[in-house]
């Protein structure tokens, strides 16, 4: 049952590569003025991304209205397999900008000395803590959450944490059974980032999660997106660790949906993109990124509950102010490396899998 | 008159721009050794702050290393490690440097970490020990530590070596902002040390410039000392400066004393060739007008003579100031002197000998004043021993001799007259002092052959003939070959 679950998944997500395998163009839309075509030389730029297109495509139409002369390549690239995308083409970089959620990944690329240098005003700006050297750039900083059917939740209350969580799972261990979602850490690197997070904020509370989670045959996910609608859906009664933008957006026009941001601690992740070190259209990815962190960009992901802007961290932060329980910013620093080490990481997966009561993937 | 002084004042300032500035050599060479210092003292801060750099963040890349190391785990009968995250939060002190590690064992091999990153151990390499180099990677510099140290597991034998390494980034940023602080500091205490090399080179000339100002607005004939408080350093030049005007003055008053004497001198004989000249006119018979007429020739002869040892001992004051000494062969010149006066030390009924116990002997000097001397020496015994009433034929001779004696030329004049008595030894060189008034002369020889001799560095002494007589002695410096003249 579990493998079936699991097979069906990989083919979905397979899937859903094969179709982004042909890129999203977005370009300024001038059949209105056809006669006078001034934009024959279009540059393109082709961007590698993690983040749904739903999301981002808002984005990406202002962008080309504002900059006629370029045309965007849109590729929607799973966060682990855009990581060795970028490593496969390094040579020859297909994409001149990539953007990811799993932070300790792209902070492994710039590591590498994969990532090209750009500064303008607008990076400059930046907190330090949402970027490095020069080469990666935060651009959204949002909330890692619980989404629950509060339809199907069983028991009185929605649970406030971590801990919480673990009571009621106790309590009603039958409704859980099947019911739980969360990221399949081998296939998804933002899954891993956060997974390896929480186990380095609260090793214990981490350890007994898992326990719990693999007690009650937890189901793995590779995105966000797919654990919501199967929250929706009612196939699962919770969601654990997902990006906050996403579940934010679905609960807002969901009323059986609610979002939930632990108030033990709640992780806060950021999204950043970097310039391959050999990327054929630098130029036009320094002015993307210059984008994503403008006032526009930016307001207008807050208007549309598209992602929750970097420039304004407050909004990221006011929800759980509203609680005021601690929250944990995950910092573009070296201290990422650490979780992508070779052993550790292998070992976290392998204690993972065997937690979850998961056999080894391959 | 007027033209001529401006010209001189051209040529003045002329030379001015010539010549080489006091001020301007002192403060060059205080700048110069400034630059110098200055110069050495960044060279030392630029290694001392990449020391110091290194020096810090070493404790670093150490503090992790060891954090590391005791993280070195078995799993499963393999070795293997769990980073810590504190580790890399220490390394990520250093905000914008990129990490880099490898973990290998002698059994196993590469365990974790950057495949590319050589595990290539330091000469020195000791076990237990971390060791840090440098090296180039990944197209950066970096900055490694490397410690290989024995398993001390269960079951599994051999060392275990771990490389951890950093960017420069942050040290040269360090390093950087330590050298441009000291550098300003060192920049500045060098320029206001300059600064203080000018005002100084002012303040310390300003004392000569004063003494220069007041010699300026002198009269011309005020030779009174400089009274001007000076400090210490300048004292000496003001004393200096008052000997010399002294010595001026002095001069001055003996030259007026001089002109005054020879006037003397001329006028005695002038005024005794007019006595004569109108005795002459006076007398009426032809043998008395001869006889007086004779007497104008002698009284003429001798005020010719007078004023020719007047010409000569000017010519001899100019050329001894003015004409180098040069190498000379005393023996041979003394012997042409000789030669030349012999004739008329005869007539006088005085023979001349010449003796000399070197072939030839080489003395700094000048030939003329030489000559003069010597004529006046010989001239001076000629005469003394002419008056003296003859005894025997010892009398009649003037002996000359040169003798070396170590490093000095000894030339005496060694008459047999009546002698110079013991008070008037020393008075001889004075000028217009005659020892014996019965004897014709003018009272300047001996004081310029003093005068000579002075110049020659060299000692006269008058001592007594036996039995009777006088020898006077010219000690002259004898000259060496090679040696630097005087």
């Amino acid at each position: 049952m579990k493998n079936l679950v699991r097979l069906i998944l990989g083919i979905i997500c397979w899937y859903s590569w094969g179709i982004q395998a042909n890129p999203v163009v977005y370009q300024y839309d001038n059949n209105l003025n056809e006669g006078a075509n001034f934009f024959q030389e279009q540059r393109t730029l082709n961007i590698y991304s993690t983040v749904d297109l739903d999301a981002f495509e808002p984005l990406l139409k202002a962008f080309v209205e504002n900059h006629p002369s370029t045309k965007l390549a849109y590729h929607d690239v799973n966060s682990l397999e855009l990581y060795h995308k970028v490593i496969a083409e390094k040579d020859r970089p297909k994409a001149s900008l990539i953007v990811s959620s799993a932070m300790d990944l792209q902070l492994k690329l710039v590591n590498e000395g994969l990532a090209k240098t750009y500064q303008s005003s607008m990076t400059q700006a930046l907190p330090d803590m949402a970027k490095w050297r020069s080469q990666i750039f935060a651009f959204s900083l949002e909330p890692v959450v619980m989404l629950v059917n509060q339809t199907l939740f069983p028991g009185d209350e929605l649970p406030d944490n971590r801990l919480d969580l673990l009571k009621i799972m106790r309590q009603y261990s039958q409704a859980f059974q099947g019911k739980i979602g969360t990221y399949d850490i081998r296939t998804s690197g933002v899954g891993y980032l956060l997974a390896s997070q929480d186990a380095r904020q609260a090793d214990a509370t981490w350890g007994r999660l898992i326990e719990a989670f693999g007690s009650h045959q937890v189901q793995t996910y590779c995105c966000t997106s797919a654990m919501i609608d199967d929250v929706a859906a009612g196939d699962l009664l919770l969601g654990y660790n997902l990006v906050g933008s996403y579940a934010h957006k679905r609960a807002l026009g969901d009323p059986r949906l609610t979002m939930i941001m632990p108030s033990d601690y709640t992780l806060l992740m950021m999204r950043s993109a970097l310039i391959p070190k050999l990327a054929p259209n630098a130029e036009d990815a320094g002015i993307f990124i210059d984008f994503l962190l403008s006032e526009k960009a930016q307001n207008l992901m807050l208007d549309k509950n598209l992602l929750f802007p970097i420039g304004d961290a407050s909004q990221a932060t006011d929800i759980s102010a509203k609680r005021s329980h601690p929250t944990r910013i995950i910092e573009l620093d070296q201290q990422l490396l650490v979780g992508r080490d070779h052993a550790k990481q292998s070992r976290f997966i392998r204690s993972w899998e065997s937690a979850l009561e998961l056999s080894e993937l391959d | 008159m007027w033209q001529r002084s401006a010209n001189l004042a051209d040529i003045e300032a002329l030379e001015l721009n010539k010549a080489p500035s006091l001020r301007k050599r002192f403060i060059l060479a205080g700048s110069g050794i400034i630059a110098v210092i200055a110069l050495i003292a960044i060279n030392l801060v630029f290694n001392y702050s990449q020391r110091l750099a290194d020096l810090s963040y070493d404790r670093l890349l150490l503090s992790a290393l060891w954090q590391m190391d005791e993280n070195i785990l078995v799993e499963e009968g393999r070795l293997s490690i769990d980073i810590p995250w504190s580790a890399f939060s220490t390394l990520a002190q250093a905000n914008e440097d990129r990490i880099f590690y490898r973990v290998e064992s002698s059994s196993e091999g590469y365990i974790t970490g950057n495949k590319r990153l050589m595990s290539s151990p330091p000469a020195q390499a000791e076990l237990g020990k971390p060791h840090f180099y440098n090296q180039n990677f990944s197209g950066e510099p970096i900055r490694i530590v490397w410690l290989e140290r024995a398993v001390t597991k269960a079951n599994i034998q051999g060392t275990v070596t771990i490389l951890l390494a950093q960017t420069r980034l942050s040290r040269d940023a360090m390093a950087s902002s330590i050298t441009t602080r000291a550098v300003q500091v060192i920049l500045l205490i060098a320029i206001v040390a300059v600064l203080l090399i000018i005002l100084g080179s002012h303040l310390v000339l300003n004392p000569l410039h004063r003494i220069e100002e007041l010699l300026e607005e002198r009269q011309p004939g005020d030779l009174t000392p400089i009274k001007l408080d000076t400090p210490k350093e300048t004292y000496q030049l003001k004393v200096a400066l008052n000997h010399f005007m002294a010595r001026l003055h002095k001069n001055l008053e003996q030259l007026e004393n001089y002109t005054a004497e020879s006037a003397h001198q001329l006028r005695t004989p002038l005024a005794s060739l007019k006595a004569l000249a109108e005795n002459a006119r006076d007398q009426t018979t032809p043998e008395r007008q001869q006889e007086a007429l004779e007497q104008i020739v002698q009284q003429s002869e001798t005020l010719s003579e007078t004023v020719t040892i007047l010409l000569n001992q000017a010519v001899v004051s100019h050329r001894l100031q003015t004409q180098r000494l040069v190498p000379l062969d005393l023996v041979e010149l003394i012997k042409q002197s000789c030669m030349a006066q012999a004739v008329s030390a005869l007539r006088q009924g005085i023979h001349l000998s010449f003796e000399s116990t070197e072939t030839e002997v080489f003395i700094l000097g000048e030939a003329f004043s030489l000559q003069q001397m010597l004529n006046n020496l010989v001239d001076n015994a000629v005469r003394y021993s002419a008056i003296k009433a003859v005894t025997d034929d010892k009398a009649k001779m003037v002996e000359i001799h040169i003798r070396q004696d170590g490093r000095s030329v000894i030339l005496s004049v060694i008459d047999y007259g009546d002698g110079i008595a013991d008070d008037k030894k020393n008075r001889v060189f004075e000028r217009f002092y005659r020892a014996n008034y019965e004897i014709s002369g003018t009272g300047v020889g001996l004081a310029m052959v003093k005068e000579i001799t002075d110049r020659h560095r060299a000692h006269i002494k008058i001592s007594d003939t036996q039995p009777s007589g006088a020898t006077i002695s010219v000690d002259f410096p004898l000259f060496i070959n090679n040696e630097t003249e005087l």
